[in-house]
Order: C-alpha cells, then structure tokens, then sequence
C-alpha cells in the first residue's frame, strides 16, 4: 500500500480517537543471505520485508502500537491499541512530537554499485573463501559457518506537526568460521567484515587471518589463578566497552541504573581516555542523519581525556535534565518504543602498536575473545567475571596460548587503570561497526585459571 | 490465514525447478509488552506479527524465503524466485492438502486479549511493592509483563496442512539494591505457554521476594574466589548449565556435520550411569511446550541420555536428511522470518536419589550455585561459560558465606563426566534460547546435582 495515503487515512481514524498528534514509523527492507559448506549452498534466504509502528497523543502521554500487516484492515489495530497503551501509563513525563529541522546533514550510506552484485557472485565467493580457509592448513577440519548477508533499507518518519523524514542504507556481511584439529585439541576463531563495496572482500587475506588465529589457539592451557597484568586486544576490549554503553545512556541515569550519574565534569576514567561518538563517519554502519524521533545527529565527545562530558538524549530526558537533545533516540525496530543508543561510539586510538603492547610487557596475558558478557557481565554495577582465551606474554614475547580462564574486574575501576591505549581502534568487531575500541593494557585483572 | 488453494498454488510454484519438498509457514502473532519502573507503568506497546515463509529442499540443499505481503501474486511470484536457486525438472503433479487435525495438550483459560492491560497492571503494581517493600536497600524495581498470542499454519508437499495456537505469558522482576557506593542486582522471571490465569497460579510474593533478597544478599556478599573447586547447582534454571553444555551440542545443527563432541556417539557412555537426560515439548502448559513443532510434527518426549548414555539427538527435517535418520518433532523458530532447525523444548536432568541436603552435608568445601544466570557454548569445542546470580562458600558441609561475581567455566562434556551426586528435587526453569533460528522461549531443568570439579572465576584468590 502506498504510505503517504496510508498515513493519511490513519491519521484520521486517530484524530477520530482524540489523538492530538500522531506520528508513523516505515521500516522496509530487502534481504539476501546464504551459507556454504563443504563447497554446497548449505542455505539461502531472500525477504522482503518491513512494518510501521503509530505513536501519538492525548494529555502528553504517547500510545504506541505496530503492524507487519500493512493494508486497511489494521489501521483498526493500530489506532485501538495505541489508544489502549496509553491508557495504562502514569508516568510523570510529559512527551509531545518533533515538528522537524530545517537542516539535516546528507550522509550517503547507500552504494548502489552493491545491489548489482548478484547471488551467484556472492556465492562464489564463499566458496572460495571455504577453499581458501581449507587450503591454509591440513589441521583445518571444518569451516563451520562461511556466510553472508546483505541488506538494504528505507526508514521514514512522518508526523502531523510536520516532520517528514526518510533514509535509505545498504551493506554486505561475510562471516567466516574455522575449526582446526591437532590430535584431540579443537580450536575455533571467527571473523567478521562488513562493507559497502563488495571488491573490498579478499577471500585470502580473511582465510589467512583467520586460520592462523585459530592455529594459534592450539596447546592452549590455563594459567594459575592470580592477578594479572592484561592486555585487552582490540576486539575484546571492544566487546567488553560496547557491554557497559548503557551507562551513558540518560534513561539510565535518570531511572537510577547508572554508576555515573551525577559524574558530569568529573573524571572518570584515566587521561589517555577519550570516548567519541560519531554518527557522521560514512565509511561506518551505524550512521544516521536523523535519529528515531527525527532529531539531526552530531558527533560528540563523551569522555575527553578522562573527563566526563556529556550523556546521551533523547528528547524526553534532555527536556527533564533541563539540556537539549543529542540526536540519541533510538527504536530497536518499528517494534520498539523510543528509547537511547550511541550511533558509532569508539575509545579514541593512542600510539602504541599491538605489537609494541606485547614486546613492552614483562609478564601479560593477552584477551583475544571474551565470552558470556551477557550474563557474567552486569551492566548497572560494571563488574564482570568472563571466559576469556588469548596468550601468555614472557619477557616481550608470546610463549603460549591460554584458555579456559577467567577474567574478573569492574569496568569503571578499568577505565581509570589503563595504561596504555593501543593505535588498533577496528570498526568491524563485535557488532558491525558500532562500537569500538583500540587494545587496552591494563595494570592488574584477576584471573581464574588451574 | 490463507486459502487452502493460495497455499497449494504457492507450494506447486516453488517445486516448478527441482525442489523435492515444499512448506509454507504462516505466522499471525500479536504481542504486547508492559513495563513497570519504580511504581509508574513507564512502556506499554503492542502490535502484530505477520508474515509467511516458503522453503524449499532438494536433497540436503534448502532455500527459504520470506515477506510480509500476503497477495496471492507477490507470493507465487516469491517462490518462484526463490525456486530459481534449486534447478532441474520442476513436478508436475499438483500438490493435495489434508487438514490435520490438532488437540491441545496445553489448554489456556485467558486468552491475552480478552484481558484488559488494566487486569495485568494491577498485577504488576502487586509484584512491584512485594519487591520494592523487601528491605531499604532495594534502590529500583521493575516489572516486564509480555504476552503473546501465536496462530501458525503449517503446510507441505507431502500433504501436510496444519495449524497451532500458542499462547505464553511472562512475568520479570529485576531489582537493583544498592547501599550508595554499590548496586548488585536480583530477577526472577516467571513465564508458561498459559495465558492471564498464570498469574493466578503464581506466588507472586515469592517471586518478588526472591528477586529482591539475591539484589540485597549479594550487596552484602564478598567477592567469589577463583580457583577449581566440586561446584554444587541448585534445581530449577541451574538446568541451564547443561542446555548449554550439553543440549546444544545434541541438536542435528551440530551433530549433522560432525560439528559436536556427541557426533557419531549413540550407543557409547558419555556421562555417569546417574545422569539421564530428556528433551520433552509435551510437558503440560510448561513454557517450552508447543503440540507441534514448526514443521508440524508432533512434539514428543526424547530421551537423550539414559542412565551416562547417549540415546539420541534432536532432529528436524533438514538435519534428519543429512543424518539419514526421522524427525523427532524438535524443528523451532522464532518467527516466519527464520528457517526452522533442531532445537530445545524442555530439556532436562532426571531426578536422582539424594536429597538437597545430603549433597551440601557431603561437601567438604566447594562452592554452591544457588541461582544461575546465563551463559553461552562454543558448540564446535564445547567450552561453556555460567554466570551465578547467587552463590555460596560451601565448608565442612554446610552452607557458609554469600559470594558475588562467580563465573563458572569448563568443557561439557567434560563437565558431565564429573557429575557425582543428582539430587531428587526436579524443578523448571524460563529462559530464551538464542541459535540459528532465532530467539525461542525455552524451559532448562534438572533437580540439585553436584559436580566433582569446575572452574570457578572470581575476583579473590582463594
């Protein structure tokens, strides 16, 4: 159904309601995605697909309801249940809707060079990519997931004070997994990478990377329980940030889920730190001009050489804190109520090398992988205690690798005890190009071992 | 949902290439999600699911396709599509559908929308000063109240058209306690494949209660000491420690391509002769129930393990064909959006012949998980990693002092050969299983059971 005479018709139905302002949210996109395994396309998906939320008001109090059922029939649904969503809340917040800006910043996240690319071509890549992987080494025993997803998609919002906003993005995942075998010892690694430019994937260098990780895994053992000097390689060091974003979220503050509230202006975390968040940098995927509420994006500075800046908002908790809107606001999808995430947020490069890191280090032990930050991890207190795999380092130099180990610690005690930033910063892992993180060295960690 | 001929007229399209088997899933699901923070209902939104999906099998190859847009035209002319990336001579014989019947094992008295969000508010206002009155240190509270109401048709080239209604409701708490300097947290979450009457059915001051005293015990608790000690995990969720460790590694997704330490076992020992273990989606109302699977087989009970062992797999259709062995009804997906595989119902431990304090008196020291959290597995190694949301210091057999931060991690299948004491204290517990095909409502059981050794993470030497 076309969607501005879709809108139209449910907005009336809302003022019919007594909904004094109303808004639409057009989520529709297309997907590819498919497998290889052992040289057969092991699976294949193609979807069109999409929905549209309605939010809108009565007394200040916003009802939200959404659809995948686009026709007539569930303008009904929509207009009902909002109605009936809203009838239940007793906050005190007060919400009304963006009526627009006159400017937004123009971001080309959609390369149309990328939808040429056909399936076949997509598949035949995998497969070298399998073969690539294979033919590294005889202890490759299986490639357990060679993949890869390409998306591409439109969002608009549209509200009756004006606002009329839309978007449109494409990118390209490849996810390879390698499993390797020496005797009984079985090892994995993965990676990802994401583009907008299909020529920029090199089966060879992926499948290089790759197995030779996972190769470096086999022999490991635990180390002795102690504490630790550790260096948190970059993607570790990323997933663990990207764990506790959430607490620069003003929601969280302002709900009480926070260690730092109240800690603007304050230092909370070492001077060779600096946190950015920029939702300008085209060549990343988290990029928007506008945020779910409609609000121009900026780049920001959250923490500046230890020193805590700024949260981040959305409309209804910069009106409460009295500030005004970061372009923060977030909807996980048309599902979702408005909520807060960063776009692109990375701890800013330093100086030094992975390598130098290592060759300066006595006694270490590097984290290449953290697993179970969902649950070993807890977001509001900033402990965590992690399986964990990576190296021992010995006078300067990697003597072996290490794994069924924990590692323990409390992510703003960390924050404040790096001691040296590495100049790795990689916007790919864990999550797409969202949230990053150079290697980290810090002092001392706890680690659970033999 | 759609037309027995619209669905016939789909299925002959996407066999017009070579595909060898066919099925459409169609999904009409309406979801609503409430959520209660200190006192004040804050979120309420709720809305519809829908869409359909094609497969298509030629030999071990598959296809899946999916949309929202429910023509007639746009449908055919996506499995046809979709059918383009099998080839070979397309069957000309038209597809016949016969409506199967289904009698629910899972009876619902409330369906979710015949109960005003008021009712349910109400409820959770209840939970909330349960929790929130606990104790002084307990700083925030909030309530989640979801439900969904889930119609699927199910319909394949052999015939098959069927259709199932699966309704579940969950209540969480999660508190965080906090003493000024510190915030520990505590939850409980509470969920069947039943509609409103769950929460009538519920000791709702029990699980309000629970919620806030693991917030308040662990502000108080020190940290956990690392090392490898007998590791002693309560009945209930503690189940979620062998879902992960060893349910996973049993589903046809890894044992089909060799990709699991149980590949190729059947008939050997892999645990000791008291551990039996058992995956049944026909448990009466429990949140991993459904009648039938996503490809509209019945659920059944599997034995997997019986008495240390290994007895079976958990098999779909796709996986079944690579193993050359039948379905056992265990195909699941989150949505229309997801190709089904072999997944988890109600998987869980049996119950042995100690009691709970027998085991504790057993120990001399060691370290005793009272409430688990998540956790996730490399299933291609099968290294695990727990979080414990409660634990203990086990000394000289009895339960001692609190301890916060506990990580457990191992090998399962190591771990299940150092099982030494089950208890007789079978419980279920809720959670959310995420793979392959999405995120599904799963239960994990098992009664009290002790393992020899684990190692433990923690912040402290020991």
């Amino acid at each position: 159904m076309e969607m501005t005479a879709f809108k139209e018709r449910l907005f009336k139905a809302g003022s019919k309601a007594g909904f004094e302002e109303m808004e639409l949210y057009y989520v529709n996109g297309e997907k590819f995605s498919t497998k290889v395994y052992e040289n057969e396309v092991d699976s294949y998906t193609v979807a069109n697909d999409g929905g549209l939320s309605f939010r809108g008001l009565i007394d200040g109090q916003m009802g939200y309801a959404y659809t995948e059922k686009i026709d007539e029939t569930s303008i009904d649904l929509l207009v009902q249940e909002a109605k009936e969503n809203l009838g239940i809340l007793d906050t005190e917040d007060r919400e009304d809707l963006f009526e627009g800006s006159s400017s937004y910043p123009q971001l080309d996240l959609y390369a149309e060079k990328l939808e040429q690319i056909t399936p076949q071509e997509k598949i035949a890549f995998l497969k070298k990519l399998e073969k690539a992987c294979k033919d590294q080494s005889e202890k490759v025993s299986s490639v357990n997931y060679c993949m890869l997803q390409s998306f591409a998609s439109e969002k608009r919002i549209a509200n009756s004070k004006g606002l009329d906003v839309q978007n449109k993005g494409n990118a390209v995942y490849v996810f390879v997994s390698v499993v390797v075998k020496e005797k009984e010892d079985i090892k994995s690694a993965q990676t990802l990478k994401v583009s907008r430019d299909f020529s920029k994937f090199d089966a060879g260098k992926i499948a290089e990377e790759v197995v030779a990780e996972a190769l470096s895994y086999l022999g490991a053992e635990p180390v002795k329980s102690g504490q630790y000097p550790v260096i948190l390689k970059n993607k570790a060091a990323a997933s663990l940030f990207q764990t506790f974003v959430g607490s620069f979220s003003a929601e969280n503050i302002q709900k009480g889920k926070s260690r730092l509230a109240g800690k603007i202006g304050e230092k909370v975390a070492g001077e060779n730190i600096t946190v950015i968040d920029n939702p300008h940098d085209e060549k990343r995927f988290s990029s928007r001009s506008f945020d779910s509420e409609g609000v121009p994006t900026k780049p920001l500075n959250v923490i500046e050489n230890g020193v805590l800046q700024t949260f981040l908002h959305n409309r209804k908790t910069a009106k409460k804190d009295g500030v005004s809107p970061t372009g923060h606001a977030s909807k996980a999808s048309y599902k979702g109520t408005i909520g807060i995430s960063p776009s692109n947020m990375t701890i800013k490069a330093g100086k030094k090398s992975y390598d130098d890191l290592i060759s300066e280090s006595q006694e270490a032990v590097v984290i290449t992988d953290l697993q179970g930050l969902h649950s070993g991890a807890n977001p509001i207190s900033g402990d965590f205690s992690l399986a964990a795999h990576g190296y021992l380092v010995k006078a300067g130099k990697i003597v072996r690798p290490v794994n069924q180990i924990t590692v323990a610690g409390n992510f703003f005690t960390l924050l404040q005890q790096v001691e040296e930033v590495g100049n790795d910063l990689e916007i790919e892992l864990p999550s797409g190009g969202s949230i990053g993180s150079p290697s980290l060295k810090v002092a001392n960690l706890s680690i659970g071992g033999k | 949902m759609l037309a027995q001929s619209v669905i016939e007229n789909i299925i002959d399209a996407a066999l017009s290439t070579g595909g060898d088997f066919a099925e459409v899933f169609a999904e009409d699901k309406v979801n609503s999600s409430i959520v209660l923070i200190g006192g004040k209902v804050e979120r309420s939104i709720s809305g519809k699911d829908f869409g359909i999906g094609v497969r298509i099998f030629k030999g071990t190859n598959s296809v899946y396709a999916y949309t929202n847009d429910h023509t007639e035209d746009r449908l055919i002319a996506m499995a046809k599509k979709a059918s383009q990336a099998l080839s070979g001579e397309g069957r000309t014989e038209a597809v016949k559908l016969q409506t199967e019947k289904v009698n629910t094992i899972h009876p619902v008295t409330f369906a979710p929308l015949d109960v005003a969000k008021s009712k349910k508010v109400a409820v959770m206002r209840d939970i909330y000063q349960v929790a929130k009155n606990y104790d002084q240190l307990i700083s925030q509270v909030t309530i989640g109240y979801n439900d969904v109401d889930q119609n699927v048709l199910i319909a394949n080239s052999e015939g098959r058209l069927v259709e199932d209604r699966r309704i579940r409701t969950r209540l969480s708490a999660q508190t965080v306690a906090s003493n000024g300097e510190e915030m520990q947290t505590g939850s409980y979450s509470p969920g069947a494949h039943k509609g409103f009457e769950l929460m009538e059915d519920l000791d709702l001051s029990y699980y309000g209660s629970e919620a806030a005293r693991i917030a308040v015990t662990m502000l108080k608790a020190d940290e956990c000491p690392s090392g490898q000690f007998p590791v002693i995990i309560d009945n209930d969720f503690g189940g979620v420690i062998f879902h992960e460790a060893c349910g996973h590694g049993l589903e046809a997704t890894s044992v089909a391509k060799g990709n699991s330490v149980f590949a190729g076992r059947l008939g050997e020992r892999v645990a000791p002769d008291i551990v039996t273990y058992i995956d049944d989606g026909t448990l009466p109302n429990e949140w991993g129930s459904q009648n039938i699977d996503d490809e509209g087989e019945k659920t059944r009970k599997n034995v997997l393990i019986e008495n240390g062992i290994l007895k079976g797999y958990l098999i779909d259709k796709l996986g079944g064909r690579r193993m050359g062995m039948p379905s056992t009804g265990s195909s699941r997906r989150e949505s229309y959006k997801f190709a089904p595989t072999s997944r988890m119902t109600n998987t869980f431990i049996a119950p042995g012949i100690s009691t709970p304090e027998e085991i504790i008196a057993n120990t001399e020291f060691g370290i005793y998980a009272k409430y688990m959290g998540g956790g996730s597995v490399n299933p291609a190694t099968a290294d695990y990693n727990f979080a414990v949301n409660e634990g203990y210091i086990v000394r000289n057999g009895k339960i001692a002092e609190p301890v916060r931060g506990a990580t457990l991690i191992g090998n399962g299948a190591k771990t299940l050969q150092k099982v030494d004491m089950v208890g007789n204290n079978l419980g279920h517990g809720q959670g959310m299983c995420g793979s392959v095909s999405g995120s599904i409502p799963a239960n994990v059981g098992q009664p009290m059971i002790r393992v020899s050794e684990i190692t433990v993470g923690g912040r402290r030497q020991a």
